[in-house]
């Protein structure tokens, strides 16, 4: 049996080893494949784009809710060193302006309650240089939608 | 050669083993289903961590693969079910009213997911059940219900429809919950009824 001491200890370094890799990487993994996914779907680096209502054929990310309009703005901090300028525009209905880093956490949510909402993101108040900042409306009909597509062309996510 | 062979054989099964554990234990597994959680009402599971730095590393890389983007507890809360009030896995196949009360929320809805955790593949515009259409429903003490079914029902009964849903799931997210769910969300909530009415080809 004491010949086989060695080849289990590397065997349980190993698994050990994997076993927390893949445990602590996995939402890096997953986050970065979702930041190409969103820009190969046209979200911009630095500046919002709305998402078609959310259909079987228009979803892209998973679990979307088909009641809500999505605007979505890529961020990396590493090309803006001033930071920057996120805003959310006026909406009626429900809306909220949340920011996801590179470790899928969403580290803070700013809710319309019917007012134009203003962030300034910089490396001191994000977790990471790069992620995700998603703007969510309530927009259960067609009709819903329209209204937001109009408001949503007035949402900012630029370099200071 | 062979001690060499020895060690080859131990640290693969090592990585192996690690590398299962690891995929099991935070729902990477193809097939897995997102129905874990601290917080259970009924068959309803969901987590307040979700979104948090708070979460465990498990349960972030679990959320990261069925709900990556979700929000935090202060603004969202959600749950899923794959299973009728009867402990019974949802299937296409079947026919089900979806029912419930007023809930403790600014906005709550429930949406039909298949088993990759998308929008099933149909053209029914018919996914989701929310606040806004429980409220024209306009039932006493804001009852509200819903046929869930493969093909649109008769009348003008709300629907969801699970068309090429196969072995659908359901999840109910409640948007800026009221002071007093985060910290009592099962005395709170009273989560949505799921009654199995029939399937094709068995009795009910």
């Amino acid at each position: 049996m004491k010949r086989f001491f060695g080849p289990a200890l590397v065997a349980a370094v190993l698994g050990i080893a994997v076993h927390a890799a893949i445990i602590y990487l996995s939402p890096q993994f997953i986050m970065d494949r979702a930041y190409t996914m969103l820009g190969e779907r046209g979200t911009p680096v630095h500046g919002f784009q709305l998402s078609p209502q959310m259909r079987p054929d228009t979803q892209s990310v998973v679990r979307p809710s088909p009641d809500l309009a999505y605007s979505g703005c890529r961020f990396d901090l590493s090309q803006a060193p001033d930071g920057l300028l996120v805003r959310m525009a006026a909406f009626d209905g429900y809306s909220s302006l949340s920011f996801f880093d590179a470790q899928t956490n969403n580290f803070l949510t700013v809710r319309g309650n019917g007012e134009a909402q203003e962030v300034t993101l910089t490396r001191e108040n994000s977790p990471s240089d790069k992620g995700i900042i998603l703007i969510r409306r309530l927009a259960p009909t067609e009709e819903d939608y329209m209204k937001v597509a109009e408001i949503a062309k007035s949402d900012i996510c630029e370099v200071q | 050669m062979k001690r060499a062979a020895i060690y080859i054989l131990f640290a693969l099964v090592g990585i192996a083993i690690g590398g299962y554990t690891a995929l099991a234990m935070s729902g990477l597994l193809p097939g897995d289903r997102r129905t874990q959680g601290s917080v259970v009402l009924g068959n309803w599971y969901g987590d307040l961590a979700i979104g948090s730095e708070d979460a465990s590393p498990y349960f972030r890389t679990r959320i990261a693969r069925h709900g990556l983007l979700a929000l935090a507890n202060t603004e969202a809360i959600y749950f899923t079910s794959i299973v009728d009030d009867s402990g019974r896995p949802f299937s296409e196949a079947c026919n089900y009213r979806l029912s419930g009360g007023a809930m403790p929320a600014r906005w709550w809805s429930v949406t039909l997911y298949n088993s990759d955790n998308f929008l099933p593949d149909n053209a029914d515009g018919a996914l989701s059940f929310d606040a806004s259409r429980a409220e024209a429903q306009n039932g006493a003490d804001g009852q509200w219900s819903a046929i869930i079914s493969a093909e649109r029902p008769d009348g003008e009964t709300a629907w969801l429809s699970s068309k090429a849903g196969g072995n659908f799931d359901l999840t109910f997210r409640l948007y800026v919950p009221d002071e007093g769910v985060l910290g009592d969300p099962t005395g709170m909530i009273e989560a949505p009824s799921v009654e199995r009415l029939d399937c094709a080809g068995e009795a009910a």
